[in-house]
């Protein structure tokens, strides 16, 4: 499985991204999941959120969901970025693409992989007013 | 032996650090570290339950046992995306 992790201050240009996609003969589902700040966190109004992270950790442990990712569906590439650093509301912070022979294996596995991010990954985020 | 601590999020707010040198008996548990941790640091003691424990790149529980280098990560629920 060919897999492209960027966890990086840069803002996500998500067309450059998708202009890069590559996948051979077999590969009938490439799904993409964007994540974008909200104008609210827990009811209150923000400009922005702040993401930290300890950096080498989180490179590893997205590298131990991959491997657990490609044990379970037939992925053949996944591509995800995350960003750091103060990003406004309406900006991306996370982009992923998922290429897949079939739409429910490629759907399947970018939702778990989400989801298991959300677990494990350390990477925090603090609302800035 | 020395352990390095490192605190990320609000635990670097509450230790009023990033990273403390913490002097631990050989064969000394992660969770004997904590105990040290917490004595010095009371403010993080209430953060306990919702606490996230890393040595090195990697989890591990308050049962590992320490060893000369190991750097321990301490943090609350992670929040990517």
């Amino acid at each position: 499985m060919k897999r492209e992790l960027i966890i990086a201050t840069e803002p996500i240009d998500e067309a450059a991204l998708v202009s890069k996609r590559a996948q051979s003969d077999g590969m009938g589902a490439a799904v993409y999941f964007t994540g974008i700040v909200r104008g609210s966190e827990e009811g209150k109004a923000i400009s922005a959120i702040e993401y930290e992270s300890f950096q080498r950790m989180a490179e590893h442990q997205f590298h131990l969901l991959f491997d657990e990712m490609e044990k379970r569906w037939p992925v053949e590439s996944v591509r995800l970025m995350h960003r750091l650093g103060v990003v406004k509301v309406g900006e991306p912070s996370l982009w992923v693409e998922v290429v897949a022979p079939h739409r429910g294996e490629a759907f399947a596995a970018c939702e778990w992989l989400i989801d298991e991010m959300k677990r494990v990954v350390p990477i925090w985020k603090k609302p800035a007013g | 032996m020395q352990v390095t601590v490192h605190f990320y999020s609000y635990f670097k707010e509450f230790a009023g650090r990033a990273q403390v040198s913490v002097a631990v008996t050989e064969g000394a548990s992660v969770g004997d570290l904590l105990a040290k941790i917490m004595a010095q640091f009371p403010r993080l003691a209430g953060l306990q339950k919702a606490m996230l424990i890393a040595v090195g790149v990697d989890y591990q529980t308050q049962d590992y046992r320490l060893k000369p280098g190991d750097e321990v990560s301490l943090f609350p629920p992670v929040q990517g995306g």
